[in-house]
């Protein structure tokens, strides 16, 4: 029975509980509160982290729960985030949550609280929130030291792109605190009295090494700041692949993108994860990491590469087989084997892969960066395959590259070798052309030939043959080995006809021969000229075949100006071609190029068809022509321009434009036309059409004119530059009448004053004789007519001049040539000796009476210092008369008035001669000797020498102490003569 | 084992000094007698001269290279962040007896060589691409090096000094990265004042 007690009461007790269950959580609303509350803050992540239990429920009772939290900044009452947090909640079960803040939590203090609710299925009645817990105040600021003013969050890493809140937390609470960024102040929110907030939106990376955030007080105060690492967002890794070259060892590659590495963070990290084995390898590089294939034949591989770094990770993830990613080794040892000319065997060897492998790998072979054959080759280890259809003495390119033939992932990398062909006989004969002149009499033929191309050449060309072969008589050929690069040569021959054989020879061998006829008798070869169009393309020229059976014909043109040594060009064409474009890269505007277009007979001759010339593209003349003006008159003249020569002219002259200033408002003359000159000067013009025509008669001129005259040659293209314009003055209309009278009266006057100078001897005596001839004087013929014409003249007979008059002076005397009357008067007066020289009448006996002849044609001056002691000088010549002679005017003066006084003085009865004689004026130095006394009847005739004497001599005055006597006189008189 | 990493370790460190050494250490044990591994050179006191001299002619150009590679606000904001108030640096007296003044140089240098030490290291993580400055601060380290062990024989040879108390100053692998910038600013400022003083002394 105690027991049954015993059993009913334990089974009571148990019921009761369930009973209070039941009764909790079936009636009765539950209530579970959140306990042992706790919060811990991470600086560093920003984080709040809360953890608390829910210790009323039962054991090993397990209820969905909601817990409501609640967050508030500064003070409680300041909720900021509010969030319902879902969980599963056992007994005794520390519960977790942690919360992200964006302000950093060492600028604010932070409450939390939380209350829950039973939100469990289980649960039919709707729950009820429990009650609050307490607020946990979460303080940051408790370890922040005693800076007065402090930057949160300190060196806080962040993505590019992502918003940052930066807060600073003043101690000295002023107002005028400011943050700034890269220098540049930012603007925040003030979230208390001491703490400011700046939200720092979409921040972009600006260097590796961080960027400093400071705030400052202004004016000299506190400065704290922060440096803020702003990382490159971590990319996805891009073109992951792995691959093996020897089914060892996989190598995976991918493109990192952007290193995120900064002195807050190292770059990302790479770790490579194969699912299938569960291996992972951290990878040392950032682009490729190496595997090891497992030796347990695993075929299949699913790599997961990670990319990480502090603020993100990155993945991707591949799936291949190991046999579908073979890239084999590189091949080796490639080498050209017998290489001949036209062929060549390379060999090369390639790393195994496995065992038993087999390779497929591409030759192929390049000339001048082509690929020109392509062969593909099955091989384990060595490789060999032989070209053909290689050029002679060519460069070539061999390159292998090998694939795994059971499945083909990618071609290994190339091996390339050079090689080059040998060297064959050149497969073409040598182009050639000549060109013919005549030196010194003989035909002198210029052969020229232009070199091979290198795909006829086969090899380097050392030398040319030339064969000259004479067709008219038989005689030894002529062989001329010219070595290369020569590409002329110039053979002298003579009236015979010759073929010539030029042959290309290089190591091998030489080359077909190019046969050209040389004729003995060039002919006459002159054709006419025509013109040629210049294109763009170069010249087309066309020409009308002559003869049915021409083999071909050729082109000869030069490459350069006529004025430069010809570079002779040719070109061959076909017989049934009649036309051509003739381009070359030396081809100038301006320049006229001139062809001659060949036939080539069967014989292998050339005869000359046509010629042409040709501009590229013509100019305007560059110069104009030198004019040469003739022929003026007072009404035209005549311009040429002969010297100008229109064949090295910039373009096809046309004609030729004169232009003609005439003298202002006057018409242009007949012909010509008025035009505007570039300086807007108006002018005439004249237009020539015919560009042989050089010559040009300007007339309808006005006489005496000034004209201005300037000629230019014109192309289609445009005339020569203006020049500077020649003036020309047109003659006057009588001038040339003058002329005509005028030079034969000089030529007279010429011969005249010739034959005067010639004969001056002559006319001397017939003029003016030293002695003249009394008879001859019209002197006499005057006195006779007006006074006495019983005058006679003594006849010279009767006079023996047989005593010269020596007149002895004394030394001391004075004489005086200037001086007054007085002083003359006073003068002492030397009387003349006499001395009887030359006796020339034998029956002259004694002295007799002695005339005096004075000449008085003469200058005084002169015939003073000889003038005779019986000058019948006038006392009443007054004295003012005597000194002023000194002047040659004076002098002629006196000469007049002393030969009228003269005449008149001397009556014709006191003198014992009726011949009067010229008499000069007693002014000179004689006068000292003269008598003051009148003359009086000389005994004896005295002759006077009579002397030419320049007048200024004339006027110069005597020294003081000369001493003047005939002898003297006649010494000087001599002299001057 | 405490004693021996108090003791033995920090000699070691101190024999063979690098960036960033620890706590004060002291150059020999107490009891041991004073020895120099070599003879002192004749001339000591030039070469100390010397090697002051070239420390002071470098300071003023290490303390501008420092500060330009921190950035802005630190070349604007020199009074604020790179004043030489070190708090906990060595004194020296100029007026005292050479010893004394030796004694004082020695502490100097020993704690120079240290921050030094620990500025050279921050920057070559904070600013990796400033070779020239990493340059001036090894080269200047290098010099502090060798001033360290001549004043050190010339205590011991001459004054028979076998032992010297050295303070150093904080270490900085805990702040943050300005924080880092400014005490190694205010560290520069502060050698580029003090050896000034020390050179004008000797």
């Amino acid at each position: 029975m105690a027991l049954f007690a015993v059993f009913q009461t334990t089974f009571l007790l148990a019921l009761l509980p369930l009973r209070t269950y039941e009764s909790e959580v079936l009636s009765e609303p539950l209530l579970l509160t959140p306990e042992s509350l706790k919060v811990s803050v991470n600086s560093t992540r920003q984080r709040l982290h809360l953890q608390w239990t829910v210790h009323s429920l039962a054991y090993h009772q397990e209820l969905k729960m909601v817990f409501q939290i609640q967050i508030s900044r500064f003070k409680t009452s300041n909720v900021i985030w509010v969030e319902n947090y879902r969980t599963t909640v056992k007994r005794n079960r520390v519960l977790h949550w942690s919360w992200e803040s964006k302000l950093p939590l060492e600028c604010a203090a932070h409450f939390i609280r939380m209350r829950s609710m039973v939100d469990d299925a289980r649960i039919p009645k709707p729950g009820f929130w429990s009650n609050w817990s307490s607020w946990e105040e979460a303080d940051a600021q408790n370890s922040l030291g005693h800076d007065p003013l402090l930057v949160f969050p300190k060196d806080k890493l962040v993505e590019e792109g992502s918003n940052v809140t930066i807060c600073y937390v003043s101690r000295i609470h002023r107002d005028n605190i400011s943050c700034y960024l890269e220098g540049v102040q930012i603007y925040g929110e003030q979230l208390d009295r001491s703490v400011s907030a700046f939200e720092l939106k979409n921040v972009s990376f600006i260097r590796k090494r961080g960027t400093n955030v400071f705030c400052k007080v202004d004016q000299g105060g506190a400065l704290g700041g922060i440096v803020l690492f702003v990382s490159k967002v971590l990319e996805e890794p891009k073109d992951f692949s792995c691959e093996t070259q020897d089914l060892k060892t996989l190598t995976c590659t991918w493109d990192p993108g952007s290193d995120t590495g900064l002195s807050k963070q190292p770059s990302q990290s790479y770790t490579l994860f194969e699912s299938f084995s569960g291996k992972k390898t951290l990878c040392k590089h950032r682009n490729w990491c190496n595997w090891q294939v497992a030796q347990d034949s695993q075929e299949t591989y699913n790599f997961t590469l990670v990319a990480e770094n502090y603020l993100r990770k990155r993945s991707v993830s591949i799936l291949f087989n190991l046999t579908q990613r073979v890239h084999p080794m590189t091949p080796y040892n490639l080498f050209p084997k017998n290489v001949g000319a036209t062929n060549a065997t390379m060999t090369w060897k390639v790393h195994s892969i496995g065992n038993n492998s087999t390779l497929l790998c591409q030759l192929e072979l390049l000339a001048e960066g082509k690929v020109i054959q392509q062969h593909n080759v099955s091989i384990k280890v060595n490789g060999e395959y032989l070209l053909s259809e290689l050029e002679p003495d060519t460069e070539y390119v061999a390159r292998v590259r090998c694939a795994y033939t059971n499945h083909f992932w990618k071609w290994s990398e190339l091996i390339s070798q050079k090689f080059n062909t040998a060297e064959a006989a050149p497969s073409e004969a040598p182009d050639v052309w000549r060109n013919m002149k005549m030196v010194s009499g003989h035909p002198t033929v210029s052969l020229f030939w232009k070199p091979l191309s290198k795909v006829h050449a086969n090899g380097k060309i050392l030398f040319y043959n030339v064969i000259v072969e004479n067709l008219d008589k038989p005689s030894r050929l002529e062989v001329l080995s010219i070595p290369a690069p020569t590409r002329s040569t110039e053979l002298t021959l003579d009236q015979c006809s010759y073929q010539i054989h030029v042959t290309a020879h290089n190591s091998v061998g030489p080359s077909p021969a190019s046969v050209i006829v040389i004729s003995g008798d060039p002919g006459n070869e002159e054709v006419e000229s025509g013109r040629v169009n210049g294109t763009e393309d170069g010249f087309s020229v066309s020409w009308k075949p002559q003869s049915g059976d021409a083999t071909g014909y050729v082109v000869e043109w030069c490459d350069g100006p006529q004025d430069l040594p010809c570079a002779l060009q040719w070109k061959n064409l076909g017989p049934n071609t009649t036309s051509t474009v003739i381009s070359s890269g030396a081809f100038r505007p301006g320049v006229r190029y001139n062809f001659r277009i060949y036939e080539i007979s069967a014989k292998r001759m050339a005869h000359l068809l046509e010629k042409k010339a040709g501009y590229l593209e013509e100019l305007a003349p560059s110069d104009n022509p030198q004019v040469v003006m003739s022929n003026l008159t007072s009404h035209s003249f005549t311009l040429s321009w002969k010297d100008y020569s229109t064949e090295s002219q910039p373009g096809f002259i046309q004609g030729y434009h004169v232009y003609l200033k005439p003298k202002a408002g006057e018409q242009c003359p007949p012909a010509f036309e008025k035009t505007v000159l570039p300086e807007d000067s108006l002018c005439c013009k004249h237009t020539i059409d015919n560009p042989e025509q050089k010559t040009f008669v300007v007339e309808n001129l006005q006489p005496e004119s000034v004209y201005e005259f300037f000629v230019t040659a014109y192309t289609s293209v445009g005339e020569g530059p203006l020049d500077a314009f020649t003036k020309i003055t047109t003659l006057d209309e009588y001038s040339h009448i003058l002329i005509r009278i005028i030079l034969p009266m000089i030529f007279c006057v010429l011969i005249v004053m010739i034959i005067c100078y010639l004969k001056h001897q002559w006319l001397k005596e017939k003029c003016y004789p030293d002695i003249p001839d009394p008879y001859k004087s019209s002197v006499l013929s005057l006195i006779k007519s007006k006074e006495n014409p019983h005058l006679t003249i003594m006849n010279i007979n009767d006079c023996v001049p047989d005593a010269i008059e020596v007149i002895n002076k004394p030394e001391g005397s004075k004489i005086q040539f200037l001086g007054t009357r007085k002083s003359l008067t006073e003068t002492e007066f030397t009387k003349p000796a006499y001395i009887y020289l030359l006796p020339t009448e034998k029956n002259y006996s004694g002295p007799g009476p002695c005339i005096c002849f004075e000449n008085f044609t003469y200058n005084q001056a002169a015939s003073d210092f000889a003038s005779c002691g019986h000058f019948p000088v006038t006392p009443q010549a007054p004295p003012h008369q005597l000194g002023p002679l000194t002047s040659p005017e004076n002098l002629l003066k006196a000469l007049e008035q002393n030969y009228m006084n003269s005449l008149g003085e001397i009556p014709a009865g006191e003198a014992n001669l009726n011949y009067v004689s010229q008499l000069a004026s007693s002014t000179s130095g004689d006068k000292d000797s003269l008598p003051t006394n009148p003359p009086e009847p000389a005994l004896c005739s005295e002759y006077k020498m009579q002397m030419v004497i320049p007048l200024g001599l004339a006027s110069a005055p005597p020294s003081e102490n000369s001493s003047l006597s005939s002898t003297t006189l006649l010494g000087q008189g001599e002299h001057y003569r | 084992m405490k004693v021996l990493a108090a003791g033995v370790v920090p000699l070691l460190l101190v024999l063979h000094w690098k960036h960033g050494a620890g706590s004060p250490l002291p150059i020999t044990p107490v009891n041991a007698t004073c020895a120099t591994r070599h003879p002192c050179h004749s001339n000591l006191m030039n070469q100390i001269k010397n090697q002051l001299t070239q420390l002071n002619s470098s300071a003023k150009a290490l303390f501008i290279l420092y500060y330009t590679a921190q950035g802005e606000p630190f070349p604007n904001n020199l009074d604020k962040l790179c004043s030489p108030n070190v708090t906990d640096f060595p004194p020296f007296h100029a007026n005292g007896t050479e010893r004394a003044r030796l004694v004082e140089l020695y502490r100097i240098i020993a704690y120079l060589g240290a921050s030094l030490g620990n500025i050279t290291r921050d920057q070559k993580v904070l600013n990796p691409s400033a070779h020239s400055l990493h340059s001036k601060l090894n080269a200047t380290a290098d010099v502090m090096r060798g001033l360290l062990s001549n004043v050190l024989c010339r205590l011991c040879s001459k004054y028979h000094v076998a032992h010297v108390d050295v303070a150093y100053g904080p270490d900085t692998s805990g702040k943050d990265v300005f924080q880092k910038k400014k005490l190694g600013c205010q560290l520069l400022g502060k050698y580029k004042q003090v050896i000034a003083v020390v050179a004008q002394a000797f």
